[in-house]
Order: structure tokens, then sequence, then C-alpha cells
């Protein structure tokens, strides 16, 4: 059981640049045993936090990605068919009787785990990532509602599984849809928001490093502004730091307008938003020439 | 610690009232949150919010009821940490003991709140400041009197008012805009009946995201399955190769469902705005179908059709005839060679209120003989279906299903039954 303070400098030390509401939701889904649904724009570190709560607990990251038309078989189990069959012919000449055989055949061996049954069979704590639940329909989410409560699965054939030790699930969604009353209940909710200026600018120390400390500041607040701008598709933070990467490389002193606009193909995707805030590009950019 | 337990309990309801909801379960969580954290009031700010507000949008009621809660410990009291908790649940509860524990302090807003739905006539007062406040925000003025008066009776009226909808304009949630999807989800659930021109264009907004889902759900249901006949010349086949043994299945290719859509939708005033957003959801889901071919009526039958948004229609209608849906069924049945085939679904939008003539249901049942089913959706409450000229009972008896689709919500959910 981790306190809060180890789970604060646990984020610190994989590089997690957060604040008091992320650290508290985190502990409590440990601390309750509960899962956690993180909302918040695209980009702003959502996925992110179940990676690196993997690496604070030393465990297993199973992830789960949802799309539209996911169904069971490719998020719980499906049964191997072929080995069944093939088990079942070689069990034909051995001269097995079919309750012997069918004892066999539905047995564990021949399950084909998906992730949501491995993390519930995995011999020690994992943490299980359902990224952006509300890409899946509506059903898969109602399906899920036995899982998150109980942390057990029925598979017919076998009869309940139980979790040994429960997973940490860790619940993403964009907002595409709604998600229903019942799976919210269960859940403890943490919306994450870009960072601020300031947190943004530790990002970008922490991880481009190489990048000088007067420009990640430049470069910090240039994107905390085009944020502001209502944009189509705002920078995510992943998209900042490629930035300073690719500032890193191309050998950018300071940065003034023609420095802004070279790069920023790596920042924007969208040519209308582009347009926009090249137009404004010399406003914005925090030196002018 | 009992007092604090009451407390929670208090602060709980108090949320309940301002309209977030809250289940047993989730209260329960909150105490073992706050049992988790301690007292820290910050990060029992946090653990509160992180067990109780699911919602984004429901944060900044959160935030304020928090704060009138659990006040702020005094900076230079200078007590014992142990007497921490006694501290913040003291501050709240005014310190008096013996107070009732479940009394919410009455001297704030939340307190007036109360009031104004016990009493409207004395929401009056705050209704024409928020009223006021408005207009001076959008003249641009900045007059802080009125919006200091308005700020908190207006914030919580409002959510009372219309499905959460107006707080939320002022709620600085950045990245996703909450206001915006506050007022989608408003809008959809807003009743037909109710709309006004401004409701319709921001319906028409929140149509885009329903015009992707409804196809896709279509397009999954049309779709050629994965599954069904096994195709046993293909398996055996294939098995050949394999010393027999059935590795690979193969499916029997289905035949592609071809489904032709009738619409028909009145235009009439009482319905207007629900047959135009049918049609315009319908227009967004035409690849699903072979065919689609889109109808309005009030007292004639014209072919509809949008370009840009705009609905266009030949020849126009006049709007405000009295409608007469027997003389246009009979004008859709004049036309039935090659439009009314067994491939055809029909679906009808309309009240089916006729000014009392004749209601040719018996043409109902000869379309629904010649077509593959007949749907109606009826936008009207169905307490009123069949009261006054409604001639929707003859109706019922002849098509297959008769929907109630009064608001946005529930004609998406009648769409997806006519696949």
């Amino acid at each position: 059981m981790l306190t809060r303070e180890q789970i604060s400098d646990g984020l610190e030390r994989a590089c997690y640049v957060t604040n008091e509401r992320v650290e508290t939701a985190i502990f409590l889904a440990l601390a309750l045993e509960k899962p956690l649904l993180i909302e918040g724009p695209a980009g702003a570190g959502k996925t992110e936090v179940a990676k690196v709560l993997a690496e604070i607990l030393h465990t297993e990251l199973i992830r789960l990605q949802c799309y539209e038309g996911l169904d069971e078989a490719r998020a719980l189990y499906e049964w191997n068919y072929q080995k069944q069959l093939l088990r079942m012919q070689a069990g034909e000449q051995q001269g097995l009787r079919w309750e012997e055989l069918s004892e066999h055949i539905f047995s564990r061996d021949y399950l084909l785990e998906r992730p949501l049954l491995k993390a519930i069979t995995a011999p020690s704590r994992v943490v299980l990532l359902i990224d952006e639940i509300d890409k899946a329909d509506e059903e898969f989410e109602a399906f899920l509602l036995e899982l998150l409560s109980d942390f057990q699965i029925s598979v017919p054939e076998l009869g309940t599984l139980k979790a040994h030790e429960r997973p940490v699930v860790i619940l993403t969604s964009n907002r595409a849809r709604e998600l229903s009353e019942a799976l919210r209940r269960r859940c403890l909710h943490l919306f994450i928001d870009f960072p601020g200026t300031e947190q943004e600018r530790k990002i970008i120390e922490l991880k481009v490093p190489e990048l000088d400390a007067k420009l990640a500041d430049e470069a910090a607040r240039f994107v905390s502004a085009i944020r502001k701008l209502g944009l189509r598709k705002p920078p995510s933070i992943a998209e900042t730091l490629d930035w300073a990467r690719a500032l890193v490389r191309l050998g950018v002193r300071e940065l003034d307008t023609d420095a802004v606009r070279t790069a920023l193909g790596v920042l924007l995707k969208h040519e209308d938003d582009r347009v926009k805030v090249e137009s404004k590009a010399s406003a914005l950019a925090p030196r002018r020439r | 610690m009992a007092a604090l337990r009451d407390q929670l309990v208090s602060f709980i309801a108090a949320l309940r009232a301002a309209g977030v909801r809250i289940s047993v379960a989730e209260s329960i969580d909150a105490m073992n949150a706050v049992a988790a954290v301690g007292l820290e009031r910050e990060r029992m700010h946090e653990a509160l919010a992180a067990a109780l507000i699911k919602d984004e949008a429901d944060r900044a009621i959160f935030d304020e009821s928090f704060n009138r809660f659990f006040a702020a410990p005094r900076a230079n009291r200078g007590e014992h940490p142990d007497q921490r908790g006694e501290q913040v649940s003291a501050g709240s509860l005014r310190g008096r003991p013996g107070e009732e524990p479940f009394a919410l302090p009455r001297d704030d807003a939340l307190a007036r709140d109360h009031e104004e739905k016990s009493s409207p006539s004395e929401a009056k007062p705050a209704k024409k400041a928020a009223a006021a406040r408005r207009h001076d925000t959008e003249k641009g003025k900045d007059v802080e009197e009125s919006k200091d008066a308005a700020r908190n009776s207006d914030w919580m009226r409002g959510r009372w008012e219309r499905g959460e909808a107006q707080t939320r304009d002022e709620s600085p949630t950045p990245g996703i805009d909450a206001a915006r999807v506050a007022r989608i989800r408003a809008i959809e659930r807003t009743a037909f009946d109710k709309f006004s021109d401004l409701d319709y264009d921001e319906a028409r907004d929140a149509l885009a995201p329903l015009i992707r889902r409804f196809r896709i759900r279509l397009g999954r249901r049309l779709r050629l399955a994965r599954t069904g006949r096994i195709d046993f010349r293909r398996t055996i086949r294939a098995a050949l190769q394999r010393g027999g043994a059935l590795i690979d299945l193969n499916f029997r290719a289905r035949r592609p469902r071809h489904v032709d859509l009738v619409i028909l939708a009145d235009i009439s005033g009482s319905v207007r705005y629900a047959a135009q957003l049918m049609l315009e959801l319908m227009a967004g889901a035409r690849g699903c179908f072979r065919r689609v071919s889109s109808f309005v009526y009030v007292d004639h039958l014209a072919e509809a059709d949008f370009e840009d948004g705009h609905l266009v229609m030949t020849p126009a209608l006049d709007l405000y005839a009295r409608s007469d849906f027997g003389r246009v069924l009979g004008e859709l049945w004049e036309r039935r060679t090659g439009l009314l085939t067994r491939a055809a679904i029909v679906v009808i939008m309309g009240d089916g209120r006729n000014n009392r003539l004749p209601a040719r249901a018996d043409l109902v049942r000869e379309i629904g003989r010649a077509c593959r089913a007949v749907v109606w959706l009826n936008p009207e409450d169905p307490a009123r279906w069949g009261t006054g000229d409604s001639a929707i009972k003859q109706y019922a008896r002849e098509v297959n299903a008769l929907v109630p689709s009064r608001n946005l919500r529930e004609l998406q959910v009648a769409l997806a039954a006519i696949a």
C-alpha cells in the first residue's frame, strides 16, 4: 500500500509533472480499490497516468484500446477453436469418451485470454488501462459494469472467475459521447486539463533537457497562448515536446516569428489552424525581429 | 468522528439540492475517501471531488459549496494539529453546540435557493437581476454591482430552471467546452413543442454528432455479418489442406440488404421542428440506404430535399393550410409505382391531427401491405394521443410501430429501431 507521499515521489521520479488533484485521485484509486475515470481533452496526459502508475507499482500494464464495434470476444476471451479441434482429433485416436474430452477442451488451456480476462486472472496486481471508453458502444459499457464493481467475469463453461488481486483500473474518455451514469457511479473521477504555462515549462525541461531553459519558457508560453485561440485541434503535450525537440534540431536560438513559422507543422495538424496561428504569429512570438 | 460524518452528509445533501446527482454508493465512497486522505483541507477537497463529482461541469458548484461548508482555517490560530478536524467542522457549523446537524447555513445562496423553490414569487428579484446581468454583458458593460448581487442566486436557479444549461455559460472549463456539452445535452431533452427558433439552431448544432452515431449504428445493422450460415463446400475444401480438420470456417456471403426509405413528414406549425430535424438526420444517413425519398406535407404532398442545410420542397407548400393527412395518403398512393415496394420502409412523422377530415387509415393499411414496414414517429406527448382531432389511434392499428419522439433523444432511439 503506497502512501500519498510515495505516490507524489513516484510521479516525480517518472517525470510526470502533476498537481494535487491528480495525486489525490490516484492515491484514492489505490486506497479504495476503485476504478478511476479520467476525462479531459485529447493529449493532456490521460493515458500517461496509467503508464506511470504501472511504473510506480513495478507491475505490468494491460491495455484495452476501445473502438466502435469492440465486442466481448476481443476484450474478454475467445475459445481457441482450432486448438480444440486438434485436441478432439487427437482424443478420438486415443479413444477418449466425449465426457473426458469435453472436460479438456473447455479448460483454461483452450482459452485465448484477451486484456480484461488477463487482468482479472493475473497472479499479482496489474494496471488495467481501458483507453477511450467513449469510443466503445453502449452495450460494451454495460458489459463492463460487472467487471468494475465486483472484479469478476462469468465464463459460462468455467463459471465465475474472480480476481486474486484487484487490478488498478484506469478508464479514459475524450467525451466523444456521454458515458452512462451507472459507469460514472462506479468510478472515481478525475479531470485532466492542459497544463498551465509553468507546469508545461517543467515538462519540457524534464523531457527535453537539451533545450535552453529560456527557450523552454518561451515555448511553453507560446503553446499555451495558441491553445487559447480556439483551434480545431489544440496542440497536445506530446506535440509540444515534439516541437521542442524540433527546435533543438533546427538549432533555434531564440523564438522569433521566423522560428515559429518554420516548425509549426509539428505543433498544428490542420491547415486552417496553421493559417490562423501564422496570421497572429508576429503578435504571439515572444521576440520580434 | 460523528460530527464530521454529519457534516459530510449535509454537504452531500446540499450538493444534491443544487442538482448534482450523487448516489448512496458515491457518498460512502466520499466517506472512505476522506478517511483515506485525512483532513488536510486541500487534499480533502480533491478527494471529495474525485468521489462525488463525475462531471466536470458540476465542478464549479462543488468548489463553491465546499468553500462554504468547509471554511479555510484561519491563518494564525495556532491550534494543535489534532484539533484540526474539529476546526474544520466547527467553522462551517457556525460552532454552536447542540445545533441541528442537518441544518444548512441559512444565510447563503443555498438557503436562498431553497426558498426560491418553495415560493416562486420570491425568485423574481433574482430573476430580474439575472436578466439585467445578461443584458449588461450583452452590451459589453461591466456593472459589478448587479453581477455580485445576482451571481449566487442566478447561478443556482439557472440549473434549476432548465436542464442545467445556463449555469455553464460562465463556468470557465477550458479544453472540453463544458458549457457547450451541457447545452447540447439540455437541448436533446427539450420537447419539440417547446422549441423556439433559437433552440432549433442549437439543435442543429447538436445534430452533427447524432448523425454520425446514427450512421454508424445503422451501418452496423445493415452490414454483412461476419458469422452466419456456413458455406460447406468452401469449408471442406479449405479443410482438405489440413488433413480434414475444419480449421478455417468459411461463411456463406449474405446478400446485402437493400432498403429503400420513404419519409413522410408533417411540416405544419405544430410539429415543424421535429420534422425538419428528422429530415436532416435522415439526409445525413442517406448512404446507408439504397434510395431515400423524402416528402413533406401539410394539406398536399411535396418532395423534400436538403441543400446546404436548408429544406427545399417542390412544389412549395402553404405552411398555414389545414393539415389533411387523408388527402396526402391518397396522393402518395397514386405515386406508389416504383416507390412503395417490398424493399421500402415508410417512415411517417406527424401528430396525426387531421382537423376532423377523413383519416383514410385504410390507405395506411394498403401501404403497409405493399411495403416492408410502416413506422410512425409521433412528436406529441403520448398522453395526448387520441384526444381532440387526433386520429393517431386509428392509424396505430395499421402501422408496424408507433414510437413517441418528443425530443432529439427519443427521436434518435426511434430512428435506430427502423433498420
